[in-house]
């Protein structure tokens, strides 16, 4: 069997952590391939209805980022 | 987030970090992180719809 | 007991007399025992009907949202501290409001009561210290304080903190009682015990809403569960839609909890509503030293920012 990859849903607030992840690609960094990205307009717009959304829908984890 | 593992889900399943949109290396380590401790978790079988279907 | 009655009743009848309130919120008899429910007097000659003992256990803060005239409230602690809640988040105006405070010695736990009678009870009566409990052919005292509900056995603000006048004598405060006895043994255990305790918790659910209504904390014009585009929330009887909304009220709680038991109270297949709710007052009190609705001066947590507030758990 494969090593287990888990998904993991991150929700990167788009002034800092996904700035930061922008950087990274242009920096041609590399990191997991694991995260999948949602962009939200700053971390205040987080709710609690989307971290257990993703993680009821099948996610292994939850990442959030300001 | 103690609501969460007061619930039994376990810790790690949800995680938080601060990074500057200058940060790109600490981000890069972040996810390393993240990923390597979720890893270390395992699936996600508890609050999970799909893994009740399946089981 | 009764004197508190005669009290609120005497205020009752002044407001409605000389007009300072439109209506007065209090209790009257239900139509089966320990079963009062709230009632809305508008005419002087309607105050008799007003009732006051320990079957009291509505929350009245719950009939206050929004309302625009004069209200004349009956306020036990939890009451008075949901209303405080209400003034803080502007749903209420305190100018609009005549509290009448009722010191509270603790309601009892209907449910304890009829698993032991049965449905052979025919009333139930209250002299303060006791309660007579009236059965087909024979009659039974029992202890209040052996059938409290739970949250008024660990209450520890029996008193109003907001009130225009009382309806009695001050009572003291319990001192030296666990409030979160039963969280802590949920948090010692591991996360898989924890899991299956909630599940277990959880299994007779039917998510009649119950909890929710009952709840002066929940006005919000959509609920969270009646949201359909996008639907956060799966409206099913699975588990995990369950926990969810449960997890979700829960959160909506946080900071502004008073653990008034409402929910508890409410729930037609008694589950442990405040299991979830008491951790968010546990939370509240050691990181922020907050408890919901003890003060009109002071901002709640959530929506104040200090240089000193818990972040051990951002990396």
């Amino acid at each position: 069997m494969t090593e287990f990859e888990p998904k993991i849903v991150s929700f990167l607030c788009n002034w800092c952590s996904y700035g930061a992840a922008d950087l990274a690609g242009v920096g041609r960094m590399e990191y997991p391939s694991n995260i999948r990205v949602i962009r939200i307009p700053c971390t205040g717009r987080m709710s609690p209805k989307f971290f257990l959304s993703a993680l009821s829908e099948g996610a292994d984890a939850v990442w959030v980022s300001g | 987030m103690n609501l969460m593992e007061h619930m039994g889900i376990e810790p790690g399943r949800l995680q938080f970090s601060w990074i500057s949109s200058a940060e790109s290396t600490k981000f890069v380590d972040v996810v390393k992180t993240v990923t390597a401790s979720v890893k270390a978790l395992g699936p996600n079988t508890t609050y999970n719809k799909q893994a009740v279907k399946v089981a | 007991m009764s004197g508190y009655q005669d009290k609120i009743k005497e205020v009752a009848l002044r407001l409605l007399k000389d007009g300072s309130v439109d209506m007065v919120i209090g209790f009257r008899k239900g139509t089966l025992p320990m079963m009062n429910e709230p009632c809305f007097i508008r005419r002087p000659e309607d105050v008799h009907q007003l009732v006051w003992d320990s079957n009291c256990g509505i929350n009245l803060a719950n009939y206050l949202t929004d309302r625009k005239e004069k209200i004349a409230v009956v306020a036990k602690g939890c009451d008075s501290r949901n209303i405080v809640t209400h003034i803080i988040e502007n749903k209420i105006k305190r100018e609009n409001l005549h509290i009448i405070g009722v010191p509270c010695q603790g309601m009892v736990d209907k449910r304890r009561i009829i698993s032991e009678f049965g449905d052979t009870l025919l009333d139930v009566a209250d002299d303060g210290e006791n309660l007579k409990i009236k059965i087909h052919g024979s009659e039974k005292s029992l202890k209040k304080t052996d059938v409290l509900q739970s949250n008024c056995a660990a209450c520890i603000h029996r008193n109003p903190v907001l009130f225009d006048e009382l309806a009695g004598e001050l009572v003291p405060e319990q001192a030296g009682v666990d409030r979160y006895a039963e969280v802590n043994r949920v948090e010692a255990m591991s996360p898989q015990e924890k899991w299956q305790y909630f599940e277990d918790l959880l299994s007779p659910c039917i998510r009649c809403y119950a909890c929710r209504n009952a709840c002066p904390l929940c006005y919000c014009p959509t609920c969270f569960v009646d949201e359909s585009r996008p639907q956060w929330v799966g409206k099913s009887q699975d588990p995990i839609d369950i926990r969810t909304f449960h997890f979700l009220r829960a959160y909506h709680c946080a900071g502004r909890c008073t653990d008034c038991g409402a929910c508890e109270r409410a729930c037609p297949v008694g589950i442990k509503v405040r299991q979830f709710t008491s951790k968010l007052n546990k939370d509240a009190f050691e990181m922020f030293g907050w408890e919901a609705g003890m003060t009109l001066d002071e901002r709640p947590p959530l929506d104040t920012y200090k240089p000193n507030d818990p972040n051990d758990f951002i990396k």
